[in-house]
């Protein structure tokens, strides 16, 4: 299976790009915030239970999977917008470039890597909480695995928002950069609100400028099902597929713009 | 090396002084934390749930958790300063002003969260009758199917004595998939006859069944040992009217009583005196024709 993907051209020029940035990740101690979660779920565990009138499950559930979706928001923005501003600063984009890798396959690569850190990321985290669920618990309980669509779906939520913040990325600074990626994760889940404004609207032009946003920027709130995950109501198959190809479709557009304005930045 | 030595020293010196600055800060007159807990939400339960973005569940916790310290505190500062009695039948007693917008923000921002609303209906009803049956509304509109908010918004009803209202409700939550039987016989009762002592010993019995509250479960226990008490009072009355009758006076002491009690199964102590369902003895009024609680007693007043 591997030799047939290294055969082709493009992913076998992508991949090692995509590795090197997963153990950059690795080396900066990105990895560090699961220490960070552990500590967070065991103090919960621990002490939830006497303050929530035993309803300690509902609450480790809410707290541990918002604390996955806030850890990868942090991470795709942090690490997301300065993806391809430190391989500039540290001029070793100019040697990646000089060798048969295109600007597309390079931020595809830093793309993927990123990814990658954040599946690992999420991975564990899930696994710590439905650990942390068997102990609140005191053995297997349905919710240990009923919060598993609610991860996939932050998991689709953080490379979107990863996408956002490569766009913002090779345009401007980091900082500004984090900033904007920051503004549209909380207007994606503001999409209801402005599809609400849209058809309020009395003027057809703030009509279709509400209405154009609602469709342009990206719907996140459907991304969010951490509170009937916290009840141990599984979501219909339905709306999570649609959900996770809309993210795919998504992230094709993010990375296309990318690329396209990527293309035309002047590097020297 | 010396400035090494300089700079833990300073560390050191700052943090006792910071811990000390903060001693004499807490030692001061003040209570700014009971000023915050009765000062009014700023926002309202949807502009909360906006504002949360995804993390609206965490927000709803914190709500609920800061709901049930803040009933904590309320019974712990009463406590405070009655000598350590309070009586979980009478809450009106602790100013939970606050309470009925804090449930309400919680469940605003996770409407599928139960246990605010059970809370809200055992808790409510004293402080604020209309907040606890709009609370149950909300949880009936986020919730068709939940059975049990119509057994607690049925309670709210029959404690306002409003039985016809109490019999509705209960048929309508009885009609729920997965509703237990108890739900039509107990809307039937409502009707029949919602005021008697048989249909409250029934509301708590199954209230006490389906709470999974600890508070509650007590609340629950001791009303039943009032109606317990009630019943035990009826049969002392009848035998002193019994005996009034037949001696043409009042008994002067419950020896006199004693052995007409044992017979109908009243339990006394060795003076005589009946006993109630704490143990505590019943004391004779009204110059031994009548009987009432002694000021001890644990049984719940009302």
């Amino acid at each position: 299976m591997s030799a047939r993907v290294y055969s082709m051209p493009m992913l076998s020029r992508t991949l090692p790009i995509a590795r090197n940035a997963f153990r950059e990740a690795v080396r900066d101690r990105v990895l560090y915030n699961l220490i960070i979660f552990a500590l967070l779920l065991i103090a919960g565990a621990i002490f939830l239970g006497a303050l929530s009138a035993g309803q300690e499950a509902k609450i480790i559930v809410d707290l541990g999977l918002s604390s996955i979706l806030l850890f990868g928001v942090f991470i795709a923005i942090f690490v997301g917008v300065g993806l391809v501003y430190k391989e500039i600063e540290r001029r070793t984009l100019y040697a990646i470039l000089s060798k048969p890798v295109g600007r597309g396959e390079f931020l595809l690569g830093k793309y993927l890597g990123l990814c990658l850190t954040l599946l690992v990321n999420v991975l564990i985290m899930g696994v710590g909480l439905s650990l942390a669920l068997v102990l609140v618990k005191r053995g297997f309980d349905p919710l240990v695995i009923r919060i598993w669509p609610a991860i996939l779906l932050i998991y689709v939520e953080l490379t979107i928002l990863t996408g956002v913040a490569l766009l913002f990325s090779s345009f401007s600074s980091p900082a500004l950069s984090a900033l904007l990626t920051f503004f549209v994760f909380t207007i994606g889940h503001f999409s209801a609100d402005l599809k609400t404004l849209a058809q309020a609207m009395a003027g057809a032009p703030a009509r279709w400028l509400f209405s154009g946003l609602y469709y342009l920027l990206p719907n996140l709130a459907s991304y969010n099902i951490i509170t009937p995950s916290a009840h141990g109501v599984l979501p219909d198959a339905r709306p999570v597929i649609l959900a996770i190809v809309y993210g795919l479709i998504y992230v094709c557009v993010l990375l296309a713009a990318t690329t396209l304005i990527f293309r035309r930045r002047n590097l020297k | 090396m010396k400035k090494d030595y300089l700079l833990v020293l300073i560390i050191l010196v700052g943090l006792s002084a910071a811990a000390l600055v903060t001693h004499w800060s807490d030692a001061q007159p003040r209570n700014t934390a009971a000023q915050f807990a009765e000062e009014p939400l700023y926002l309202n339960g949807a502009a909360m749930k906006r504002l949360t973005l995804a993390f609206n569940g965490v927000a709803s916790d914190w709500y609920w958790i800061r709901s049930l310290q803040y009933v904590g505190r309320k019974i712990v500062t009463f406590e405070d300063s009655h000598d350590g009695r309070f009586n979980l039948n009478d809450l009106s007693v602790l100013d939970l002003r606050a309470l009925p917008a804090l449930l309400r923000m919680s469940t605003t921002l996770d409407p599928q969260f139960m246990e605010p609303y059970y809370y809200g209906a055992v808790i409510l009803p004293d402080i604020d009758p209309a907040a606890a049956i709009s609370l149950l509304h909300q949880g009936i509109a986020a919730n068709p199917n939940q059975w049990r908010l119509y057994q607690h918004l049925g309670y709210i009803y029959w404690q306002r004595r409003d039985y016809e209202k109490a019999s509705e409700v209960y048929a309508a939550g009885a009609r729920l998939p997965g509703a237990p039987l108890w739900m039509t016989a107990i809307s039937a009762r409502m009707k029949a006859e919602g005021g008697s002592r048989g249909a409250a010993r029934e509301m708590y019995r199954h209230l006490r069944e389906v709470s999974n509250d600890e508070a509650v479960k007590d609340m629950v226990a001791k009303q039943i040992t009032r109606l317990d008490s009630l019943d035990e009072r009826d049969l002392i009355s009848d035998a002193l009217r019994e005996y009034g009758a037949v001696s043409g006076r009042c008994a002067s002491s419950w020896r006199e009583v004693a052995s007409t009690l044992r017979a109908r199964g009243l339990r006394s102590d060795s003076s005589g005196a009946p006993l109630d369902p704490t143990g505590t003895p019943y004391r004779l009024t009204k110059n031994g024709c009548e009987v009432d609680l002694d000021e001890k007693s644990a049984v719940p007043k009302s």
